[in-house]
């Protein structure tokens, strides 16, 4: 075999050397510390992060023993305490004997440590060490010891950045999966909260965790995200955000149709609701599916307050949603086409303001929202020190100044700043809005109205058409769901909220019993 | 749980695009800039002497109105005029409207117009030729008042300067919507009048406005038109009765002498209504019905308004007066212009449309040959605050 492989080429020789090296290394575990070690050397040659100590325990000092990990991911402390230190007290004295029962007894009843494994070749031991394990190998036996002594790691819980709000929990969640299913369980105490582990990506092997209600989520979405999940081949899984974009529906559409959310009870209330989350270790973004397009403008806050306020602020939201979509293409429209629309005085206003402005309308709108996009792009790249120099320079570039050189009007630049601020009310969605903007200011521009509603239609074609996991995006209106329509724009009170999403499709549809409905004061003495 | 893909994708795209394609034919396309067009504030249309179109036109500079109103005009030089006025002779008024960009630089915008002033000339000559193309053309708001200059061209109301208002049609326009609410003068707007044109057995009527001074107008009165052409002219009080009959006070105050002194009554609702009664299949008499509920404003005598005696008393007195304004209207319509603007003929034709038929071409001779019977009711609901006035009589 290895002469015909010396007749091919160069460069496959070294591949298949490569692999030959690599499967010789990966395979059984050999039976001496030695031959282990060089083993793990060869493997790990070139990190200077990986540990691994030989000792000689026993009465005589016959008994060899080798401990491996990788520095910084182990806690150095607990390994001391829990694992070395009890292994050589007994090891001293106990007396030895042939056979394999020091490793039987070592796993049995020495290893304090609850968290622990047997690795059965090279392949599996490797795996543990890299994910922050320590391995422990006894001369003598084809097996080794994985021990989880894994070192808290990563930043604490704060609150997330992202999405604030005014009541409700303040625990966002963090880079460390672990953190983060804790935080989970903790706000759904039920072992029907079911979460599946697995590992992507080829090279980086990131935990990714599956995670729903069994019973309230629906079985097939299930599958079908474990399906979607288990066809991601890539080497790199760095964020839920490379996860999202290999399992959403549609790859190409401007709209999201998969949530993420840093929030522990905004993920609680989704999966309550029927959703699967998706975590990945490393990310505090949790994915949520199916996400439909009622979802971008709900916030937790709708839930804990007045449902009164809660349906104001959802109109307000959708409100905020459409001007910042239209209104710039309104406003061209308006100026370059329907003047006849214009109410005379509104008129004398906008000729005023637009007299000795040496661009059209359209390249006016250009100018600002892209100056307008450059400064909010800017606000996220920059080191945040030099910040408050980017808004003065902003507000007056921006504002002031371009007014006063006779380069923008001012009612354009106020028709910008309205737009860009409700870009912002409504986060999930503000990057369609930033192209769609684009698309309805072109369509403007040629059409007046008339574009901006072939726009509007073909939009709406595509929402109809688009969905999450199989479900419409559009529901509950496209299709019409009536019974979903109570969290939808307007919000019911959470009391008469007495029945899961019907479109989500769960077997158990009761939120409650329906005699809880409303507590019953009793006033009467 | 997945759904399957569309096969007849491709067809329905293409059904789709040719659905909209057809929206595209439409004929908005032109993409102009408003800073490129001129602001038609108010219109004016004569006819000179030999026979040509006067179009006037009173522009706006949005720029001068906007220092004016800020007061931040800068440097010391000239202020800038708010308005502008042209003028340009054209065969036809479409050739007029075109003809006059030859003078100002930009495109005209005549959506925005406010009013729409006829000379006395074009008047006199008709004007159903030159409405013809405000009717027509698509920019046009069918919603800007129509008046009719009298004693002055349209051109010298357009021009004037007045100081209560930057641009003068703004100010016209005001004081039309003052006049309403006194009930002397009838607002006419383009759509009225266009309807007014079409509709059969009514004459056209439109306000008039007048010089009331250097920089003052005056919009009060009415022109009466027949066939298309003015007639003649109805002052305040006949117009104001000429308004009661058809129904379009909407508030006016009536003085009303009694025994020492006046009475100012508020008109707070009124209903008129113009019939024609038939006796043997001929009209025999044109009947006028108002309905009438006011207020007393202001008691400038020295009765006492306590009984109801007194109200009644009134009451009969402000419906003589009512009375005798729509009797002034009536009888000049009929006397001297021999022309039924009180739309009896639109009754005729309703109701009667057999007598009609043949009685059309002559209904304006029918018209001012039959007797009036003008009923009024008249009723005080309220005498404001206090009862009795300041100075009591004993």
């Amino acid at each position: 075999m290895n002469e015909r492989m010396r007749k091919r080429g160069k460069t496959e020789n070294q591949n298949d050397n490569c692999d030959n090296m690599s499967t010789d290394l990966y395979g059984p575990i050999p039976e001496t510390v030695k031959e282990v070690n060089d083993r793990l050397g060869k493997i790990f040659s070139g990190c200077s992060d990986f540990m691994h100590r030989e000792f000689s325990c026993g009465k005589n000092g016959l008994v060899r023993m080798l401990v491996a990990y990788i520095d910084g991911f182990v806690d150095k402390r607990a390994l001391n305490q829990d694992v070395i230190h009890p292994v050589l007290k007994f090891l001293s004295n106990t007396e030895l004997y042939e056979g394999s029962s020091i490793y039987k007894s070592l796993k049995e009843c020495v290893v304090i440590d609850s968290d622990i494994r047997e690795a059965n070749d090279m392949r599996q031991a490797v795996d543990g060490i890299v994910s922050g394990e320590a391995l422990l190998f006894i001369d003598g036996e084809n097996k080794a010891l994985v021990i989880g002594v894994k070192a808290p790691q990563g930043r604490q819980v704060m609150e997330p950045d992202t999405e604030t709000s005014i009541r409700g929990a303040r625990e966002g969640f963090v880079e460390n999966l672990l953190t983060n299913t804790a935080l989970l369980r903790k706000r759904i105490k039920n072992p029907n909260l079911k979460l599946e582990m697995m590992q992507l990506g080829e090279q980086t092997k990131t935990d990714v965790c599956i995670c729903y209600i069994k019973g309230i989520a629906n079985e097939e979405i299930v599958n079908e995200v474990r399906r979607r999940l288990k066809k991601i081949k890539t080497d790199a899984i760095l964020d839920t955000g490379i996860i999202e974009q290999y399992i959403s529906d549609n790859r190409l559409s401007l709209f999201p149709t998969v949530g993420n959310s840093e929030k522990c009870d905004k993920l609680a209330g989704k999966l309550l609701e029927g959703r699967v989350a998706i975590f990945c270790d490393g990310t505090p973004y949790v994915l949520t599916v199916p996400y439909l397009y009622i979802e971008s403008i709900q916030t937790t806050d709708d839930y804990y307050d007045h449902a009164f306020f809660a349906t104001f602020m959802r109109l307000l939201r959708l409100t905020a949603l459409m001007i910042s979509n239209l209104l710039l293409g309104m406003y061209v429209a308006l100026v370059c086409f329907h003047q006849t629309v214009i109410p005379f005085k509104l008129m004398i206003t906008l000729a005023a303001s637009r007299q000795g402005i040496p661009f059209s309308p359209f390249t006016e709108a250009i100018l600002m929202i892209l100056a307008f996009e450059l400064l909010r792009e800017a606000g996220i790249r920059m080191p945040k020190p030099i910040g408050q120099a980017l808004s003065i320079v902003g507000a007056i570039v921006l504002g002031e100044a371009s007014v006063a050189a006779g380069i923008a009007s001012n009612l354009m630049v106020i028709v910008v700043a309205i737009t860009a601020v409700c870009s912002f009310v409504v986060p999930p969605l503000i990057r369609s809005t930033m192209l769609l903007r684009f698309i309805f200011l072109i369509a403007a521009n040629f059409l007046g109205f008339l574009g901006i509603t072939l726009v509007i239609v073909a939009v709406f074609i595509h929402l109809c058409r688009l969905r999450s996991f199989g479900v419409p995006y559009m529901a509950p209106f496209a299709p019409l769901t009536v019974h979903d329509l109570k969290d939808s724009l307007v919000v019911v009170p959470i009391w008469a909220m007495v029945t899961r999403p019907k479109i989500l499709r769960q077997q158990e549809n009761k939120r409650g019993v329906k005699g809880t409905k409303r507590q019953e004061v009793n006033t009467k003495p | 749980m997945m759904y399957k893909k569309d096969k007849k994708r491709t067809g329905r795209v293409l059904l789709a695009f040719l659905l909209i394609f057809p929206l595209l034919l439409t004929g908005c396309w032109s993409n102009r800039d408003l800073s490129d067009m001129n602001i038609v504030a108010g219109v004016g249309l004569d006819r000179t002497e030999d026979g040509k179109v006067l179009l006037t036109v009173q522009v706006v500079e949005p720029g001068a109105i906007q220092s004016t109103s800020s007061g931040n005009a800068e440097g010391g030089g000239p202020q800038p005029k708010p308005v502008f006025v042209e003028s340009y002779e054209g065969e036809t008024v479409f050739e007029a409207v075109r003809g006059i960009l030859s003078i100002v630089d930009k495109k005209l915008f005549f959506s925005t117009a406010q009013v729409l002033i006829l000379g006395e000339k074009l008047s006199q000559d008709g004007i159903e030729e030159a409405m013809d193309f405000f009717q027509r053309d698509n920019e046009m708001d069918y919603l800007m008042d129509v008046l009719v200059a009298k004693d002055v061209t349209p051109r010298e109301i357009l021009e004037m300067e007045t100081d209560i208002d930057a641009i003068p049609a703004i100010y016209i326009k005001g004081t039309i919507e003052n006049t309403v609410l006194r009930g002397t003068v009838k607002k006419t707007t383009l759509i009225d009048l266009i309807k007014d044109m079409i509709s059969n057995g009514r004459q056209l009527a439109i306000g008039q406005i007048s010089k009331a001074g250097e920089k003052e107008v005056r919009t009060e009165g009415l022109a009466v038109f027949k066939g298309g052409k003015l007639a003649g002219w109805l002052d305040p009080r006949e117009t104001r009765g000429y308004l009661f009959a058809i129904d379009k006070i909407e508030s006016a105050i009536v003085n009303v002498p009694v025994d020492k002194g006046k009475i100012a009554m508020e008109i707070m609702r009124s209903r008129g209504r113009v019939k024609v009664a038939f006796e043997n299949g001929e009209p025999s008499m044109l009947t006028v019905k108002v309905e009438i509920e006011a207020d007393v404003g202001g008691y400038e005598g020295s009765s006492s308004l306590e009984s109801s005696d007194n109200l009644y008393f009134l009451e009969e007195k402000l419906e003589e007066e009512v009375k005798k304004e729509i009797l002034m209207a009536l009888e000049k319509t009929q006397k001297e212009y021999s022309s039924d603007i009180f739309g009896f003929g639109t009754y005729v034709r309703k109701y009667h449309p057999r007598y009609w038929k043949n009685a059309k071409e002559g209904w304006d001779k029918i018209f001012s040959k039959l007797q009036a019977d003008i009923r009024v009711d008249a009723k005080i609901v309220r005498t404001g605050i206090v009862r009795n006035p300041l100075k009591e009589g004993k």
